[in-house]
Order: C-alpha cells, then sequence, then structure tokens
C-alpha cells in the first residue's frame, strides 16, 4: 500500500518537479494535484490522501484557509504538509496554526522531501524541530505570559515530555530517555495534547512556544 | 545628574555674559547726555532682548542647544530632520525662546551662585563685628553685633534653597525641552510619513524579489532535483526539466535586473525619481533591448502634476517589462494622452501562444494596480482580440 500525496501548488512547473520526485519512490505516489486550494477538501474526502503537499500563496484560496478548511470538514484529515519559498515566511507559522503538521522549503533536497513525506505520514515526531524552533523564535511573544500553560494542569512528567516532544524526539526515544515503556509515553503524549487542545505534536510544540512555556531561546 | 543640569544652568550664565557686557558699553555711551530717556531704553532692549532672541534662531545655535540638553539636561529631544534645510520660522521661534529661557534662567542661577557665598560668610559674621556689616557685594548693611544673630540661621539656609531653586529650574526647563526644542508636529507628521514611504517602498521591493526571483529560484529547484533523480528512469522527464530551468532562470535573472534597477532609483543619492518627461528615453532603451516598440505619445505631458507624472512612469516601466517577459520581441504598442482631466495610457501585446496563462496576467500586474489604486485611477487588464491589453486611466487632479 503506497502513500498517497495530493499536490497543491499555483505554479504547474513545481508540481510537476515535485511529482516526478515523489513518483520516483516506490512507497510513495501522487494520486492527485490542484492549482489553488478550492478543490482540497473535495478532493482529499474523494481520494483520502495521506499527506497534502501545500503551497502558502495561492490566488483564489490560499494554502492557510485550505488548511483550515481541511481541519473543520474532515473527520480524519490528512496531514499537511506547507511548502515554502522562504522561511522567514508570516505566512507559514499562521499555516501551522491552522493545523498543518509541518512545513518544507522549495530549496529542500529531494531526499528531504521524500523524508519529510514519510516523518509525517508515520505521525510519531515533530518534522524539522530546528526550523520550527526558529520559527516560533521569531514571532515569540515580547514578553511571555506569566505561566501561560500552568492552567493547563500538565503534570511534571507530562511537562518533561513536552519539552521531548519540542527536540522532535518520537515515542520510543522519549520513553528510552524517561526509562519508561513506550505506551506510557503514548498516554503522557495523549493527556499533553488533551491539555493543550492540541490537535497534533506540532500544534502542542507552537502553543507551548507561543505561551512562554518553552523559550526557543 | 543634579550636577549636569546645574552645569547646563551655568553655561546659560555663561552666554548671558556678552549681551550684558554689549548693554554695558551702550549704558555708559549713552550716560554721556546724547539722547532722551527713549534711545537709551530702545538701545537696552536691542542688546538684552533682540540680540539674544535672534542668535536663538540660528541653526548651529539650536543643534548646540539640543545636544547640550540631551546631555546635560538628560531629556530625550526628537530629531526634526531639517538638518539639510532651513527651519520652518514657528521651530525658529521656539528654539529662540528656548535660548532666551535659557539665558535667563542661567543668568539668575549663575548671579545668586557668585553673590551668595560672600554674602552667607558675611553674614556669619555679622553677630561677631562692629559697626555696619555688607553682605558680600549686595548693598543692604546690617549692624554688626550680637543682636544681628537671627540672620545666621537665614544665612545657612540660603545655599540650601538657592539648590532647590536651581533644582527647580531646571526640571521646568528639561519638561518644556521636548516641546520647544524637539519637532513640530508638522515636522514630526512630515517625518512620518517620509518613514512610511520608505517602508511601502521596501515592502514592495520585499514583494518583488519574492515574487520573480523567489518564485523562479523555486521552480529551478525543484525541476532540477526532480531531474537529477529521474534522469535513468525517464530522460524525457529531464530533457523538458532543462528547458523549463532556462525558461525560468532567465525569468528570474529578468525581473532580477528589473528590482535592482529600481533599487538603484532609489539609492539614497535621491536622484530625482523618473517622470513622463524621461518617457522617450525608457522607449529608446526598451527598443534597443530589441523589443519591437511602437508609442504614441500626446497632450501637454509636461504639464501632468509631479506626482502623477512619476507614478505613470513607472507604469508604464513596468507594463513593458511585463510585456517583455510574456512576449519576448513581439511588437508591443504604447499609446499615452494626457488630456483635461485625465491621463489615459494603453499597452498591448500579443498573447504569449506558449504559455496560455487564462487571466493569470503577470506577477507585476499587482504593483501596476496598487499604483493606480493609490491615485484613485482605473485599470483594466486582460486579453482583448487576440492581445494582451492592459488599460489604464488616472485623474490629472485629485477629486473629493
Amino acid at each position: 500500500m503506497k502513500l498517497g500525496v495530493l499536490l497543491v501548488d499555483d505554479e504547474p512547473l513545481i508540481r510537476s518537479g515535485l511529482r516526478a520526485i515523489i513518483n520516483a519512490e516506490p512507497d510513495l505516489t501522487v494520486i492527485a494535484e490542484a492549482e489553488n486550494g478550492a478543490a482540497v477538501t473535495p478532493l482529499a474526502r474523494r481520494l483520502r490522501p495521506d499527506v497534502v503537499l501545500m503551497d502558502v500563496r495561492m490566488p483564489v484560496v490560499d494554502g492557510i484557509e485550505a488548511t483550515r478548511r481541511l481541519i473543520a470538514n474532515l473527520d480524519d484529515p490528512p496531514r499537511v504538509l506547507v511548502l515554502t519559498t522562504f522561511e522567514n515566511d508570516d505566512y507559514v507559522l499562521d499555516a501551522l496554526r491552522a493545523g498543518a503538521q509541518g512545513f518544507l522549503l522549495k530549496r529542500a533536497t529531494p531526499d528531504e522531501v521524500i523524508r519529510a513525506i514519510r516523518l509525517l505520514a508515520a505521525g510519531d515526531s515533530l518534522l524539522f524541530p530546528a526550523a520550527i524552533r526558529e520559527l516560533a523564535a521569531r514571532h515569540a511573544p515580547a514578553e511571555a505570559p506569566a505561566g501561560g500553560l500552568d492552567h493547563a494542569g500538565l503534570t511534571d512528567r507530562e511537562a518533561d515530555i513536552l519539552r521531548l516532544i519540542a527536540q522532535g524526539l518520537t515515542n520510543a526515544e522519549i520513553a528510552a530517555q524517561l526509562t519508561v515503556s513506550p505506551e506510557t509515553v503514548k498516554t503522557h503524549v495523549a493527556h499533553v495534547l488533551t491539555k493543550l487542545g492540541a490537535r497534533d505534536r506540532t500544534q502542542a510544540v507552537i502553543r507551548a512556544y507561543q505561551t512562554g512555556f518553552i523559550t526557543p531561546s | 545628574m543634579t550636577w549636569r543640569r546645574y552645569a547646563y544652568l551655568v553655561i546659560g550664565a555663561a552666554l548671558v555674559a556678552p549681551y550684558v557686557t554689549l548693554a554695558g558699553f551702550v549704558w555708559q555711551a549713552l550716560e554721556g547726555g546724547v539722547g532722551a530717556a527713549a534711545t537709551w531704553a530702545v538701545a537696552i532692549a536691542v542688546c538684552c532682548v533682540a540680540l539674544p532672541i535672534a542668535t536663538g534662531m540660528l541653526a548651529p545655535v539650536r543643534a548646540l542647544e539640543i545636544a547640550a540638553a540631551r546631555l546635560l539636561l538628560n531629556v530625550e529631544v526628537g530629531d526634526a530632520e531639517t538638518a539639510g534645510g532651513d527651519a520652518s520660522w514657528p521651530t525658529r521661534w521656539r528654539s529662540a525662546a528656548w535660548f532666551v529661557a535659557h539665558l535667563v534662567v542661567g543668568g539668575v542661577i549663575g548671579t545668586l551662585t557668585v553673590v551668595l557665598p560672600p554674602a552667607v560668610i558675611a553674614a556669619c559674621l555679622a553677630p561677631f563685628a562692629s559697626g555696619e556689616v555688607q553682605l558680600g557685594q549686595l548693598d543692604p548693611t546690617i549692624p554688626g553685633g550680637p543682636g544681628s544673630a537671627w540672620i545666621v540661621p537665614l544665612a545657612l539656609l540660603s545655599p540650601v534653597a538657592l539648590v532647590y531653586l536651581a533644582a527647580g529650574a531646571s526640571a521646568l526647563m528639561a519638561r518644556a525641552a521636548p516641546r520647544l526644542l524637539g519637532p513640530s508636529p508638522a515636522e514630526r507628521l512630515a517625518a512620518l510619513e517620509r518613514q512610511a514611504v520608505r517602508l511601502a517602498e521596501r515592502n514592495r521591493l520585499a514583494r518583488e524579489l519574492h515574487d520573480s526571483v523567489g518564485h523562479a529560484l523555486g521552480i529551478v529547484t525543484v525541476q532540477a532535483g526532480a531531474a537529477g533523480r529521474v534522469l535513468d528512469s525517464d530522460p524525457g522527464f529531464a530533457r523538458q526539466a532543462l528547458t523549463d530551468i532556462e525558461t525560468s532562470a532567465r525569468e528570474g535573472l529578468r525581473d532580477l535586473d528589473h528590482v535592482l534597477g529600481l533599487l538603484r532609483d532609489e539609492a539614497p543619492s535621491r536622484a530625482p525619481t523618473p517622470t513622463l518627461a524621461d518617457l522617450h528615453r525608457l522607449v529608446g532603451s526598451t527598443r534597443s533591448a530589441g523589443i519591437d516598440l511602437t508609442a504614441e505619445l500626446t497632450g501637454p505631458i509636461d504639464e501632468v502634476p509631479q506626482a502623477v507624472s512619476r507614478e505613470a512612469y513607472r507604469i508604464v516601466q513596468e507594463s513593458l517589462t511585463n510585456a517583455a517577459r510574456r512576449a519576448g520581441r513581439s511588437p508591443v504598442s504604447l499609446t499615452l494622452n494626457v488630456g483635461a482631466e485625465d491621463l489615459e495610457l494603453e499597452l498591448t501585446n500579443p498573447l504569449d501562444a506558449s504559455q496560455p496563462q487564462g487571466g493569470g496576467g503577470g506577477r507585476g500586474l499587482n504593483g501596476i494596480k496598487e499604483r493606480v489604486i493609490s491615485l484613485r485611477g482605473q485599470i483594466s487588464a486582460g486579453p482583448e482580440a487576440g492581445r494582451w491589453r492592459i488599460a489604464v486611466r488616472l485623474p490629472l487632479h485629485p477629486r473629493p
């Protein structure tokens, strides 16, 4: 069973390049393409892709709005990987807040593209933790609201796990580091996500940075 | 800090000296019996009022006072940004008022500083003296002897009072400094507007780089990565990718050239921004770049208001860049007519057959639209009768 990818970019040459890179892999396949965000939700509902590769800036419906619609309208939405030309694009953070799990620069090498899609589909670790940390550092609140996450009622153990998630560790790696079973970690992670009202690791880490619970320095 | 403020006041005392000296000379000259009392009054007024005011209006004096106020009074005084040109008259009057206040307050505090110590010493010794005691250089005398003991605490308190007086006066001046030495509301507004224009221009250039060069390099990177990946399995794709890479890179270079040109135009050298008067040169350089351009310019182009003329030039420039990007060497036609109320310009070029772009319209079009909207003009752009047509109408005079 191959991982299905939906490509969304207004530039046909970007789409054809990514398609060639993805289809050259034995375990990945591009199942559909769209030239802006308008068609994303219906396509995803019909074709059930595992991952959506989504450009941020597009005419008609941009990548942020398309991500928002996807998350809002599908029960089990695909994972969204946002494509951007520049790292310091303000829209990237908006897209992550809207529910995208990670972002990928268009200057990424084919290997990085492939690795990102596979990582995202597996879904058990944060994509490019360093890049997200930098992004959060640029947009960090000037003054962290005191104890922003204290109210979320995380236990000490859960707080530790949130910090390790932010470093990009998988459940297995976290389990090894804390010398507990992977099952325990899985439970803790689920609790962290619930308490933070986060859909996934990306959302949880962004909230942790935004509220000053973790300082990006 | 208090001592610095005190030093500032003492400087005022030093500055007042020349005027007082001059007034003294005039007084002596006139005391010889020439002229009536009115003449004296005029002469003294000139020395002690008109001259300081005139001095305070000088730009270097203003700059010195601003520097001294920042350093010694420790106050924030905003920059008026009038370094290049002359300050406005209200600004000059404000700095003159400040200068006079500095002289008066400084003069009073400075004089007291000099006069008080000997007077205090004399007063403290008065109870032990016999006969009339003069208080330093001050005129009133008091009788010596134990009967004058009451003056001792008074004399000892007076330096404290002077310190408080100086502190109070300098605090008042520190509070008034931003109003009298800082930029006027009009100057602040002008500075803010200049900054807003600079920022908007920078944002526009950043967006232009992002949209054009970033776009092209994104395509080049992805296509080249893909071509390398499938070189053996799909040589056809790789060959096509090379062609696309070449085209994108060439377009990116041309866009970069354009943006760099804008950056050079807007270099701080403040070279005059081109206007419609420079249009002939633009037409010439476009033709020498190999583009078949027919241009028809009618109406009193030189009479177009500067702001409209500058923007119109830019619109033509960006339209031509777009046309060159879309149509290469195919014929481009430009008409520009200046009427009584409006400026109309139209640019057409053949649709690019190899890239059917529907209603896309080129990335430079956004920039053109922004310029047109900022001038409350109208714009239409799109395919028409087999050619790409962009038509712009700009009002020559602002309408309410």
